[in-house]
């Protein structure tokens, strides 16, 4: 049940986004088909990277797998740069595919550079919403409790990467938006996929989500506890 | 001759709680040692402390050779280690959380090793199951298994027939008796005061995070078979129960 659920939320439901999205008659006014692609690319990360991660770590924390580990001679940090490696295996078997379903229903094919920046910052976005996994892991130590919060978090993480290229909620909405790591990542996805130039919102917006991953990254590591209780 | 585990002045602490307070213990080679203490004693922490998860406020542990709080790595690759409560990665099956926990401990396993290892355990059949899937006893057994899996020269177990049926139980014990047989130490905590008797070479009685006393089950019961509460407490002959009601108390805890 679980695993069909994350199973879901990390590739159904990006692809998904990304044939609905060009459905409506009002949905060019969010953004093109860059705009779909970088969208369906950030739901996946933020399920793979925030979501799925941080539910992982807590359930394993509870069932006493990493004590189990760590009684081992393996270095504890390879515990968990161990897991970073699965979830960003994860991150680029979700990228391609939600590239691969791009060129082939939906008609969008970029130069073969492009397909290489748009998977390096897809990547990046790991990094930012791992960073946000490890942060809520950190803080909370109960799994049932986690999972209500990753839940919670989900939506405004979503949601607030759709409105950073519109004002039809107003212009505070779209710069909160332009500059959350969400919208972030799909100004840099955007840019990777070769629909705007390079600026110096790009340079911001890559700025900021090394940021966010710097911040997050150390609350989630200070206050990380092996143990639930 | 060096002994499988030293430990002297272990202190652990948890802000201004102190769990273990100063404490020294040895268990020599080949011994089946254990640490006996109402629930709140100290008894895992210490263990916790020699395992390598918790790190002592002050104090020395050796592990053989090894100077377990200057090498822990080291020290950790010549130990086995039960947990009380003990899980695996939820997605693998028995012979992959074998052939994975093999590997971390340097150790190289063929297919057919792998399985032979699961048949000495009777969980040849479940090779394919995952953990979770399995009963109890099966848990524990396998358990044990990964804990020995590298042919650790001392084993500690915490509470290992915890929640057993006494079949699980016996068969756990003669699988420990194996170990000390093979020339392997053990440091076991129970609240069996039966089976310490019975298995144990030694035993420390432990609470409020100190040693009250160490010595053969035999040896404790002769020391304090005339004391008044030892009296108090026996009805009959008088038991290591007996001895460890009459040092800890009555009280229940927590």
């Amino acid at each position: 049940m679980r695993t069909s659920l994350s199973l879901v939320l990390t590739f159904a439901l990006p692809l998904i986004l990304l044939v609905a999205t060009g459905l409506g008659k009002n949905s060019a006014a969010l953004g093109g088909t860059e705009f779909r692609i970088s969208l369906a690319l950030t739901v996946g990360l933020v399920s793979i990277g925030t979501v799925g991660y941080s539910l992982a770590i807590a359930r394993d924390r509870d069932t006493g797998v990493f004590q189990r580990l760590r009684v081992t001679p393996a270095p504890t940090w390879t515990i968990m740069v161990s897991r970073w490696i699965v979830q960003l295996g994860a991150v680029l078997v979700m990228a391609i595919v939600v590239l691969v379903v791009a060129a082939l229903f939906v008609g969008v094919t970029l130069p073969p550079q492009d397909y290489l920046f748009t998977v390096l910052v897809a990547l990046l976005g790991s990094a930012v919403f791992l960073s946000i996994g490890q942060a809520i892991v950190g803080l909370i130590a109960s799994a049932d409790t986690l999972n209500a919060a990753g839940r919670l978090l989900y939506v405004p993480l979503i949601g607030l990467s759709l409105f950073g290229d519109t004002d039809r909620l107003g212009t505070t909405v779209e710069l909160v938006s332009r500059w959350s790591p969400g919208g972030c990542l799909e100004t840099l996805l955007s840019a990777a996929m070769g629909a705007t130039p390079w600026s110096g919102q790009l340079w911001g917006a890559l700025f900021a989500s090394f940021g966010y991953t710097v911040v997050f990254a150390v609350i989630g590591i200070r206050w990380f506890r092996w143990v639930s209780h | 001759m060096i002994p499988a585990l030293r430990v002297s002045g272990l202190r652990v602490a948890y802000g201004s709680i102190v769990a273990v307070d100063s404490i020294d213990l040895e268990v020599r080679e080949g011994e089946i040692y254990g640490l006996l203490g109402p629930n709140g004693a100290g008894k895992t922490s210490a263990l916790s402390a020699i395992e390598g998860l918790l790190r002592p406020a002050a104090g020395d542990i050796v592990i053989g050779d090894v100077d377990a709080r200057a090498h822990p790595l080291q020290a950790k690759a010549q130990l086995g280690v039960q947990l009380q409560t003990t899980s695996f990665h939820s997605s693998l099956t028995l012979v992959e959380i074998v052939r994975l926990y093999a590997g971390l401990y340097g150790v190289t396993l063929t297919s057919a090793q792998i399985r032979e290892l699961l048949g000495q355990i009777n969980l040849q059949k479940e090779a394919s199951k995952r953990f979770r899937e399995l009963s109890g006893g099966q848990q524990q057994r396998f358990s044990l298994l990964i804990a020995t899996i590298h042919d650790p020269a001392l084993v500690l177990l915490d509470e290992p027939t915890a929640g057993l049926d006494p079949q699980a139980r016996r068969q756990l014990w003669d699988r420990i008796e194996r170990f000390r047989k093979e020339g392997r130490s053990i440091l076991l905590t129970t609240h069996s005061m039966e089976e310490a008797q019975a298995v144990c070479d030694r035993v420390a009685i432990m609470d409020h995070g100190k040693i009250l006393t160490v010595g053969t089950p035999a040896a404790l019961i002769a020391a304090h078979r005339d004391d008044p509460q030892v009296r108090q407490a026996a009805h009959g002959p008088v038991t290591l129960e007996d001895v460890f009601i009459a040092l800890t108390g009555r009280e229940l805890r927590d």
